[in-house]
């Protein structure tokens, strides 16, 4: 117990430097565990409007028009596709995947253009830390807004992007109800959604690694 | 579980979805429908009729494919898949637990929670104090 008092007050500021380092740890893991809870709050949210966007454009249209059975089968390339790099924080070891959203890619005429929307975990983790209601369907609080907080870097026209759209919806026959196109932005949302908890689970499990190793090693020590 | 293996890196992957009829078809319309030439889909549409091998059988294939990032699983059909689920530990394809529209979201049975819950049971605050 002397030699620990001799070596606590030899190098106090190491072994505040290692608290300190722990409780950011801490706190990393902790922020993106409240984040991933909050973003799936605000899917369901924004499912539950597809869904109900779904039904309605079902009811007016005829189920028979809206069913899985007119899915179709012919080989098709996705038109929204998803970008995985690796995002590393600190160490290479504790490297983990960054997922991003390519929405209504076309590649007409040789050219390839494509609004491409960049999430970062950054930008939502301090969006985050103002007041937030869990349970508030208000995280996207319309297709509009929530595209103008987010960084997009488009270089896709929008006439494109409604042409793809209406391809897209083109299977349930060539006049759909208004419904149906609503229900299909709300997936659109919905698919931003799952970009960022993709991204927030990542880095919450890289934190969470980062947590058990620490504690391992401080049971071996 | 992160960084634990190597991280596929991909400039145009997919995200594979195993839901019901309204989730699979809503997703479509947003445009992340893939069919290749041997007409394999990135989707199950699991309903009353779809078997639990079925489902496993999908679950292990999405999980395979080197071109999908996410795969989005209807966390009641997770549940009857559940140790498989959370036997799984690549960092990708991401697994991402969805509520479905009869079944909404449980935080206590999701896999990546229940994975780090540990770090708040008894058991790892009493193993910090001694």
């Amino acid at each position: 117990m002397e030699d620990d008092d001799r070596c606590s007050s030899n190098n106090p500021g190491g072994i505040r430097q290692e608290e300190e380092d722990e409780d950011g740890k801490v706190l990393r893991f902790l922020d993106s565990l409240d984040s991933y809870l909050t973003l799936l709050d605000a899917l369901s949210s924004t499912l539950r409007q597809g869904w109900f966007e779904l039904a309605s454009a079902r009811h007016s249209m005829g189920s028979s028009r809206i069913s899985s059975v007119l899915l179709d089968q012919k080989v098709q390339s996705a038109a929204t596709t998803f970008q995985v790099r690796k995002s590393i924080d600190g160490s290479p070891s504790e490297s983990h995947p960054s997922f991003t959203i390519s929405k209504w890619a076309s590649s007409r005429d040789g050219k390839c253009s494509f609004t491409e929307l960049e999430v970062s975990c950054a930008q939502k983790t301090s969006k985050n830390s103002e007041l937030r209601h869990r349970g508030s369907s208000n995280f996207y609080d319309t297709p509009e807004e929530h595209d103008l907080t987010i960084n997009a870097s488009s270089t896709i026209s929008d006439s494109d992007v409604q042409k793809e759209r209406a391809k897209s919806l083109s299977v349930f026959g060539t006049l759909v109800s208004p419904k149906l196109r609503a229900a299909q932005v709300s997936f659109e949302t919905a698919l931003d959604a799952i970009i960022e908890i993709a991204n927030i689970r990542s880095s919450m499990l890289s934190a969470f690694t980062q947590l058990q190793q620490e504690m391992k090693e401080k049971d071996l020590g | 579980m992160a960084g634990r293996g190597q991280i596929r890196t991909n400039n145009s992957a997919l995200i594979a979805m195993i839901a019901d009829e309204d989730t699979v078809t809503g997703f479509l319309m947003a445009g992340v429908g893939n069919v290749d030439l041997r007409r394999k889909t990135n989707y199950l549409i699991v309903d009353s009729k779809t078997t639990v091998k079925a489902i496993e059988d999908a679950f292990k294939e999405f999980t395979s494919r080197e071109d999908i990032a996410v795969v989005l699983i209807s966390q009641y059909i997770a549940n009857m898949i559940r140790f498989l689920v959370d036997s799984y530990n690549k960092p990708v394809p991401a697994i991402l637990e969805i509520p479905s529209k009869d079944h909404p979201y449980d935080p206590a049975h999701d896999s990546v929670l229940s994975r780090v819950r540990y770090l708040f049971s008894a058991e790892s605050v009493a193993s910090g104090r001694r």
